[in-house]
């Protein structure tokens, strides 16, 4: 679905390269999705121990779970420790706002505990699927816990018609940790966010700016992306710029980069629905989702995908 | 096994959580603050999680304090974090700086930029073994100008500097200075500084822990010379 100011028009995804103008420029998220879901022993049984932000290989957030479709806050003990294989997580403080996460350390680096323990994290709407399926055409930098899925769909065919057409697709890095799945805070003012971390690199600050110097649109291929993007926006323009973000981009907030976003159809009273109202005003996010409820579109990082344009082409 | 981190002001506040968390990640820590009481009770609450932990009271304007503080951090390994936390708001109510008392901040500018700079330069041979990294405790005030503000924030302004300059001047000695603005929290120090205001719509130092997790996980030669904010949307690590 292609949603503009004046309407909303259903579309095959490989349309794609069509409903976009030579001179346009795809932004996609080229960090690839780790196998982050752990098996735990805790003093109430066994839990699912999901990892969500990396800070350092024996330091994460995570999110402990009673099962993949059941989740926290668990009743979980400041210091406790979890036994994951014959690994040990201790629990060190409840992350500020977020208490379904704790800062964690390990004593077995993160990747080992997941190449021998770890799948996909999943929820209750999907079995685990093998962790091949939760790469895109774009995932080059392994960080992120939940597939950054708005450019699943995008086929090498795609990709082909999208050059050919002369449609540029430059890469940023931001990992995703745990989705704001089941919320803290029934407002979305309220919603705690916490950091990601990403990089903008120069070659794709200059493209970015280079398209608008010619009046391009430019596109974020996922939430991630406008996150990124907009993190490194400056009144010059976009900057080369990395480390972690905590921006939250919601109806309050302005979108400097972004001309258009190409995206998944997203929860109520979620940061990524917060942020598509920011982009395109609340009235036309409702008039979308109306629509697409209205035809049965699918929900999540395997579901369909939602083209929103702030203006139309010129 | 993480190193030796030192944390001055870390009686109670910000001090007392960023010395928890530097514990639990497994650093040894010695800790210190003028309070005996306060700092006795946290290190008994520290080590009854079975945490080791040295606990210096102390001022440390005082030359002799400091370096007790620091033979304490040679002896367990050799210091690789300090944490200059320890300051002083002066005078409440705060006074316009127009007619404020010279001894007041002469005394003022010993703790938060004089005695810094002195750990700071009493450490550097442990920091440069370990390739350390110093953090200075800042504030908006620093930079703000606001109104009877101006003793605190000029020792601030004058610590930042001091972060940036050792940072330049320490960068062959693989020694790393960052200062950090924690960002409004519901501290006693906050409380103090206005006294007859409800900031109970604060958050709790505890806000900061991520920024830390954060920032003790980034290489310290890559952030050297950065001022953050803790509770900021952006913590860069510079190119």
């Amino acid at each position: 679905m292609v949603s503009t100011i004046e309407d909303d028009i259903h579309h095959a995804f490989a349309d794609l390269p069509w409903l976009l103008e030579p001179g346009d420029l795809l932004v996609v998220n080229e960090s690839a999705t780790l196998p982050a879901s752990l098996p735990a022993t805790s003093h109430l049984g066994e839990i699912r121990f999901n990892l969500s932000t990396r800070f350092a290989d024996d330091l994460w957030l995570a999110e402990p779970r009673w099962s993949p479709s059941r989740p926290g806050p668990l009743p979980l003990n400041m210091n406790e420790t979890l036994q994951i294989g014959e690994a040990k997580a201790v629990l060190l403080q409840q992350y500020p706002g977020i208490p379904r996460l704790w800062l964690t350390r390990l004593d077995t680096p993160a990747g080992l505990l997941m190449a021998k323990h770890g799948e996909p994290i999943h929820y209750s709407y999907a079995p685990a699927y093998p962790l091949s399926d939760y790469q895109t055409l774009f995932s080059r930098f392994p960080g992120s816990v939940e597939m950054p899925s708005a450019a699943r769909p995008i086929t090498p065919h795609v990709l082909d018609t999208l050059r050919e057409r002369g449609i540029g697709i430059v890469g940023v890095i931001l990992h995703t940790g745990v989705s704001s799945l089941e919320i803290e805070d029934n407002t979305v003012e309220h919603q705690a966010l916490y950091p990601e971390v990403f990089k903008v690199p120069e070659a794709t600050a200059n493209a970015v700016n280079a398209t608008h110097a010619r009046r391009g649109r430019v596109i974020a291929v996922g939430t991630t992306v406008v996150r990124a993007l907009e993190t490194a926006w400056t009144p010059k323009g976009v900057r080369a710029c990395s480390g972690a973000t905590g921006l939250y981009i919601h109806p309050g907030t302005s979108v400097h980069v972004i001309d258009g976003l190409l995206t998944g159809l997203h929860d109520p009273i979620t940061s990524h629905l917060a942020m598509l109202s920011a982009i395109a005003g609340l009235a036309r996010v409702k008039r979308a989702y109306t629509e697409a409820i209205r035809n049965r579109y699918l929900w999540h990082e395997f579901g369909d995908s939602h083209l929103l344009l702030r203006q139309t082409a010129n | 096994m993480k190193g030796v981190a030192l944390v001055t002001g870390a009686g109670r506040g910000l001090g007392r959580i960023l010395a928890t968390f530097l514990a639990g990640q497994g650093h040894k820590i010695v800790i210190t603050s003028r309070t005996a009481a306060e700092l006795d009770e946290f290190a008994d609450s520290l080590e009854s999680t079975g945490v080791r932990v040295v606990a210096i009271p102390g001022d440390i304007t005082d030359a002799v304090h400091r370096t007790r503080l620091l033979q304490e951090t040679r002896a367990i390994g050799g210091l690789s974090l300090l944490v200059n936390n320890a300051s002083d708001l002066g005078e409440i109510p705060r006074p316009e700086l127009a007619f404020a008392s010279l001894q007041r901040l002469r005394l003022i500018l010993e703790t938060n930029l004089v005695a810094p700079l002195a750990l700071i330069q009493e450490a550097l041979p442990q920091l440069e073994q370990t390739r350390g990294l110093v953090v200075n405790i800042s504030s908006d005030a620093s930079q703000g100008g606001y109104e009877r503000w101006g003793i605190y924030g000029s020792s601030k302004a004058a610590l930042d500097l001091a972060s940036k300059t050792l940072a330049s001047e320490l960068k062959l000695r693989h020694i790393s200075v960052v200062s950090v603005d924690p960002g409004d929290m519901r501290t006693r120090m906050h409380q103090d500084a206005f006294p007859d205001e409800d900031i109970s719509d604060r958050p709790l130092p505890e806000v900061t822990l991520p920024f830390w997790a954060w920032l003790v996980s980034q290489d310290p030669e890559r952030i050297t010379g950065m001022r953050y904010q803790a509770q900021g949307t952006l913590w860069e690590v510079p190119a």
